[in-house]
């Protein structure tokens, strides 16, 4: 019976994995590769557009001597009008020629605010607590499978239960972004800081994106009930969170290349 | 037809493969490397925020926010989702792919940027 001396998961003629996955695991991977094609067509169009506009420049920037944490409703209200009352940053910075429709906006200019401090020029701090929220809810995520592989069902439950609050405060911070952004004035086809395609893009990849992170709760909904349940005890493995799981880390993974591109660059 | 209530069936046996249910045996790696790594994708989004507001922006801070942004997937792909564990043809299929795209998104930021030339 064992007289072979090479394994059989080494050879490519069927009737084994030589990939040693199982067949769902490997249709997980290439399911995720189609889909970073998806997002990779969505970032070269953003850059590709991005840069067929001149980008705002420093001086026009450093002009502004806008510095962290300062008051910027009050420095940018016209004489007379209550700063604490309607915005007054964008038509200043229309006036003053740095948002027009002729360069690309300072995504320092744009997305500069921060939940409670209304007014408060805070660039990059909330997106970087966004960053934060979604590397975490991958780690919860990947101490699930790990509590998995050990067969410890009570353990799955606590971690995906995490995963899943995770999910929900990411895509609740995002509605705050969105809410900022379309309260501003911006629609897919008009942009108060500048080039239409701007909001476009914006909406489109976070919008994308943020459907893959909604959808991917949805699944650590359905992984977690069918875990209490014991589906997977069961079964005798539990690999369906970890297919889930590559799911889940590839929307970190998208997340961690929309924050470079259209928070940092 | 439901090989799945066949408990006659051993799901990793190599011997007898049904793709239906088999799936290799696995062990747990334990947690330590989980959380190192957590510290380190910390460390390089803190690294980010600190270069964004102590380096005036221009070519070269965009190349190395690239680059922090290529060497947190190493980790999230390496660690995270098991690569490192893997075949290494598995790794190749998916990552050779992913490669070429960036010198597409390269090619693509040169021609919008002659584009702008046209306006």
């Amino acid at each position: 019976m064992s007289t072979q001396t090479i394994s059989k998961s080494s050879i490519w003629r069927g009737g084994n994995s030589p990939f040693k996955v199982s067949y769902g695991k490997l249709m997980m991977w290439v399911f995720l590769l189609s889909d970073a094609f998806t997002f990779s067509s969505l970032l070269v169009a953003y850059g590709a557009i991005r840069y067929s506009y001149p980008s705002t420049e420093l001086a026009q920037i450093e002009s502004l001597e806008l510095s962290f944490a300062e008051n910027v409703q009050e420095k940018f209200a016209a004489p007379g009008v209550d700063a604490h009352h309607g915005e007054h940053f964008i038509p200043a910075l229309r006036d003053l020629d740095v948002f027009t429709e002729l360069q690309w906006p300072s995504p320092d200019l744009v997305f500069n605010h921060f939940p409670f401090a209304h007014g408060l020029h805070l660039p990059l701090i909330f997106v970087s607590l966004m960053t934060l929220i979604l590397i975490l809810s991958s780690v919860t995520m990947v101490l699930a499978v790990e509590a998995g592989q050990r067969g410890d069902k009570k353990a799955v439950s606590t971690w995906m239960l995490l995963t899943i609050i995770g999910g929900f405060m990411f895509l609740g911070c995002q509605a705050w972004e969105w809410t900022n952004f379309i309260t501003a004035g911006a629609t897919p086809n008009a942009n108060p800081y500048g080039p239409p395609a701007f909001a476009a893009l914006f909406f489109g990849v976070t919008g994308f994106h943020g459907f893959h992170v909604f959808s991917g709760v949805v699944l650590n909904i359905i992984i977690y009930v069918n875990n209490l349940m014991g589906t997977y005890e069961k079964r005798g493995h539990y690999e369906m969170v970890e297919k889930v799981g590559l799911y889940w880390h590839f929307v970190d993974l998208v997340w961690v290349f929309v924050f470079t591109f259209f928070y940092l660059i | 037809m439901s090989s799945h209530s066949n408990h006659n069936v051993d799901i990793h046996d190599e011997e007898n493969y049904d793709p239906t249910v088999w799936v290799p045996k696995v062990e747990s790696h334990g947690t330590k490397s989980l959380w190192s790594r957590f510290w380190i994708l910390l460390g390089l989004t803190i690294a980010d925020v600190v270069a964004y507001f102590a380096w005036p922006p221009g070519i070269e801070r965009n190349v190395f926010f690239i680059l922090m942004g290529v060497l947190k997937a190493w980790y999230i792909v390496g660690t995270f989702m098991h690569m490192k564990y893997e075949k290494k043809s598995l790794g190749y299929m998916i990552i050779l792919p992913m490669i070429l795209i960036i010198f597409f998104l390269i090619w693509m930021m040169y021609e919008g940027n002659f584009w702008n030339s046209f306006k």
